[in-house]
């Protein structure tokens, strides 16, 4: 239904009303649309007003559809009207009602009255994100950075997600102040992102640097680059943080991998004790590998192939220089068959170590098992993303770890066309990470990878641009 | 003049007043109230003005209006709220506000509520009690609607007055009970054993435990009916766990008196192992054909979230044979799981061991998880109906055909 241009007579309502084909609806679905078009708040009075004669009463929800309307258009007295009136006929609001008033309220000069409205959601429930992001937004742009991070604080303190929107606008608006605290707050910033690995956006990412360069008498310097495979800066030749775990960090993944993804909740449900059992002999009596590759995965890389063939391609290749190959399989690869040449196979065990799993069992977990097992210097050939393992990691603590040991140790194998006649493959390497992509400082310098775009990427995805910021 | 006012507020609420105003009788009804007079003349007047002098904040008046004794009443209660009065507000706020919540809730259901550990577990909860709540209602309006109907009927058929006469003899419900029950006792002698395997209730949400009991129940009374049933044991089953409290729920009195074996043993006390066998979804043996000299195990588990290879575990920690339904075999698979509800399994063995019949058994599989049956080989199938898909998509069309015209460059020809 259109909604009308200007307000109606409670007769031209009433007349509307029953022209309408579910009379029963007919307000919820005006004001609905009225949202929609954006229509003068004049004629969505008119409506209330005709409702309150008719019915004697306005039911909330229509109350929260003018609250809405009255939000969208910035209409800070009505928001006010409409929450005294709520105030005083319900004891408490929902969510949704608090919401709007916060918004509405903290985007005018009476900002301070959505703190009120705050404190007062937060009696009846944790408040969503997007209502802190209102009020310390609100703070923020009236220059009370003091109460806008102490709202920030809260908002961590219980776990509510902060936005980019919200980290963002602390840097916009602390532009060219000075003050040792804020500056500690602002870094506590960049450190959270680097501690959950999140890396902002372009216009973040501006944001930063111009607040690095308005402080006052500390001469930073920003500069976009990209980071060399070596790990280089290349504006400040500075070597960037390496992608090794810690000793502690090495072994506390290990032990998770081991408990979490291979065990589980029932350990016959990716092998069995007793095939686990063999398996670590196995690891035990050869360790250590330098790389370890999944034979099945590798195998269908090229669909043209031969299975055995694929992986003897890959294995000839990353059996240069002396390295300790173990290759994982299933014992379904042993049987003579058209994909499975029992002569390659033969010619391959004489280049690397070979372990069967059983047919039904996962022979991922055992790659992850066998590549931690033998050390830093380790890596594995896989295509997988290893997902669903990452999935099995109880806390997002062990599984930012597992990326960040993913990134450094796994070799995604490709194979690609030299000449456009022949299709002879060759198998080339990516190179693993062998800096940590994170914010990082040391003291007079920050790296801070940044993202292109908005949207989130995929989380084996990491940006290949970096600003750097250097003190002078 | 206070206490009119008040009155005069209560009639305005109570919508006396827009049908007063409507047909001009306020002036002699409210003589008292000078302000309430005055807009209601005001409004007289206004219906013959154009529109722009509407009185357009009127309605935060009615609304105000009726506030005041509203809060005089609230004012002596407590301030302070118990947790469980505070979320039943907040349940009636949302209530209010729209959302999909149950107009009544239990204080047990409250709790339940209260303890869900998220917001959108909550908001979850919330719908599944809304939805229930609207089923009940609507069975029971049907119900109310069909014992008129039948009362009707009566009435009609008392009037007509004239015997009815058949040669059947009829047969009540009692009687077809005693002969299910001959059956099912024969059964519990002679008949096939089928295991429940009940040792997964750690693994489920209380939800999921009770699906899990109708499901059964349904498969049980399916059981009974047919002509040779199952020797139906529930193996692994705890005394006062919470499957045996649903179990007494559904069937109250008859629990006890129903003619299946329950035991807390495990099926491999009871059977040689080498006669058992575990279906689960997860086997890689499929199975060929339905074996009267087996006994065939099925787990009593409901995954909501699918959790791949649970019963594989266990009949690999037992080191038992498995097997899975051929249904990629007989079956071009559309969409959904492979797994299938307890009371499909049970119709679809009941159906293999009386005819052997896979396509009838098949049957009993959702409509909406299969596209249809496969008559030619599923492998020719799958490759056509990959190509279809290929070719509606557009995608590398000229690739496609060439490739397939190099795969199998007798078979298909491409029009």
């Amino acid at each position: 239904v259109e909604p009308p241009e200007k307000p109606l007579q409670a007769e031209e309502w009433n007349k509307l009303r029953e022209d309408f084909r579910s009379p029963e609806i007919f307000d919820e679905v005006m004001l609905n649309s009225m949202i929609r078009c954006n229509s003068p708040i004049e004629v969505a009075k008119s409506l209330l007003s005709h409702m309150a004669k008719r019915n004697g009463d306005i039911a909330y929800n229509v109350l929260i559809k003018y609250l809405t309307l009255c939000v969208q258009q910035g209409q800070v007295a009505e928001i006010r009207d409409v929450y005294d009136i709520m105030k005083v006929r319900f004891k408490i609001l929902e969510s949704g009602a608090y919401n709007l008033l916060i918004r509405g309220l903290s985007n005018s000069d009476q900002w301070r009255m959505a703190l009120t409205v705050l404190e007062e959601a937060k009696k009846i429930m944790v408040p969503p994100r997007t209502c802190y992001e209102s009020c310390i937004k609100a703070a923020s742009r009236h220059q009370e950075m003091n109460l806008a991070f102490e709202l920030y604080q809260e908002m961590l303190a219980k776990d509510v997600v902060p936005t980019l929107d919200v980290l963002q606008s602390f840097f916009d608006f602390s532009r060219g102040m000075k003050g040792a605290e804020l500056q500690k707050q602002l870094f506590g910033i960049l450190l959270y992102l680097r501690e959950n690995q999140i890396y902002p956006h372009k216009t973040f990412m501006r944001s930063i640097k111009l607040w690095f360069e308005s402080i006052p008498g500390e001469n930073w310097r920003g500069n976009l680059t990209s980071i060399k495979d070596s790990g280089q800066c290349p504006v400040c030749k500075h070597q960037l943080e390496d992608s090794n775990l810690t000793e502690e960090e090495y072994s506390n993944l290990s032990e998770r991998i081991i408990k979490d993804v291979i065990h589980g909740t029932d350990t016959f449900r990716k092998t069995s004790p007793k095939e686990f059992e063999a398996f670590q002999t196995f690891v035990e009596n050869r360790l250590p590998f330098d790389i370890v590759i999944d034979g099945l995965n590798v195998s269908h890389v090229k669909s043209r192939k031969l299975q055995c063939q694929n992986l003897s391609d890959a294995v000839n290749s990353l059996a240069k220089d002396n390295a300790r190959l173990l290759v994982l399989g299933r014992k379904h690869m042993l049987t003579n068959s058209s994909n499975w040449k029992r002569e390659i196979m033969k010619e391959m065990e004489n280049k690397a170590d070979f372990f069967f799993a059983e047919n039904i069992s996962e022979d991922d977990a055992f790659l992850l098992y066998a590549t931690l097992r033998s050390g830093k210097h380790c890596r594995f050939v896989t295509r997988d993303f290893l997902r669903d393992h990452k999935a099995c990691l109880p806390d997002t603590v062990t599984r930012h770890l597992f990326r960040k040991w993913q990134r450094g140790h796994q070799i995604v194998n490709m194979l690609y066309k030299v000449q456009k006649k022949s299709f002879s493959s060759v198998f080339s390497q990516q190179p693993a990470f062998r800096y940590d992509c994170v914010v990082q400082t040391t003291g007079d310098t920050w790296h801070i990878p940044y993202k292109d775009v908005f949207e989130e990427k995929y989380s084996y995805q990491v940006p290949r641009k970096w600003l750097c910021i250097q003190q002078k | 003049m206070q206490c009119a006012n008040m009155l005069l507020r209560k009639i305005v609420r109570s919508s006396v007043l827009p049908f007063a105003a409507q047909h001009g009788m306020k002036k002699d009804f409210f003589p008292l109230s000078r302000t309430l007079s005055l807009s209601l003349c005001l409004k007289q007047d206004k219906s013959c003005e154009p529109s722009e002098k509407l009185d357009l904040d009127e309605w935060k008046k009615v609304m105000k209006s009726g506030l005041q004794e509203d809060v005089s009443e609230t004012v002596s209660e407590p301030k302070e709220l118990s947790s469980l009065a505070a979320a039943r507000e907040t349940l009636e706020m949302w209530r209010l506000a729209g959302r999909a919540v149950p107009e009544n809730i239990s204080e047990e259901e409250l709790k339940t509520f209260m303890e869900c550990p998220s917001k959108s577990a909550k908001k979850k909860y919330l719908k599944y009690l809304h939805l229930r709540e609207l089923h009940k209602k609507s069975h029971k309006r049907k119900m109310d609607e069909k014992r008129e109907r039948r009362l009707k009927a009566q009435d009609e058929a008392s009037n007509a007055d004239e015997p009815k006469k058949s040669s059947f003899v009829y047969l009540s419900s009692k009687i077809m009970d005693q002969t299910y029950n001959w059956r099912a006792a024969q059964s519990m002698i002679f008949g096939q054993p089928l295991v429940f395997d009940m040792s997964y209730e750690k693994e489920m949400s209380v939800r999921e435990v009770t699906n899990t009991v109708k499901q059964i129940v349904l498969g049980e009374s399916f059981n009974r009916r047919t002509v040779d049933p199952f020797h139906i044991h529930f193996c692994n089953f705890q005394e006062d766990s919470l499957f045996h409290r649903e179990f007494v729920k559904h069937y109250r009195e008859a629990w006890g008196k129903l003619l299946i074996t329950v035991t807390d043993k495990c099926y491999t006390e009871i059977f040689p192992k080498d006669k058992l066998i575990y279906l689960t979804a997860d086997s890689p043996k499929v199975m060929k054909e339905f074996d009267h000299d087996k006994i065939y195990i099925i787990g009593s588990m409901v995954d909501k979230s699918i959790k791949t290879g649970v019963s594989l575990a266990r009949a690999k920690r037992l080191g038992l044979e498995t097997a899975a339904l051929p249904l990629e075999k007989y079956l071009l698979w559309n969409t959904g799981g492979k797994n299938l509800t307890l009371d499909q399994m049970m119709h679809i063995l009941l159906t293999l061991k009386d005819t052997a019949d896979w396509k009838k058994a098949l049957e009993f599989v959702p409509k909406r998880k299969y596209c249809g049956f496969v008559s030619t080989p599923i492998k020719e199938l799958k490759k056509t109906l990959d190509l279809i898909n290929t070719l509606k998509l557009g995608k590398r069309r000229g690739e496609v055909e060439k490739q397939f015209a190099k795969n199998h460059p007798k078979k298909y020809t491409l029009k």
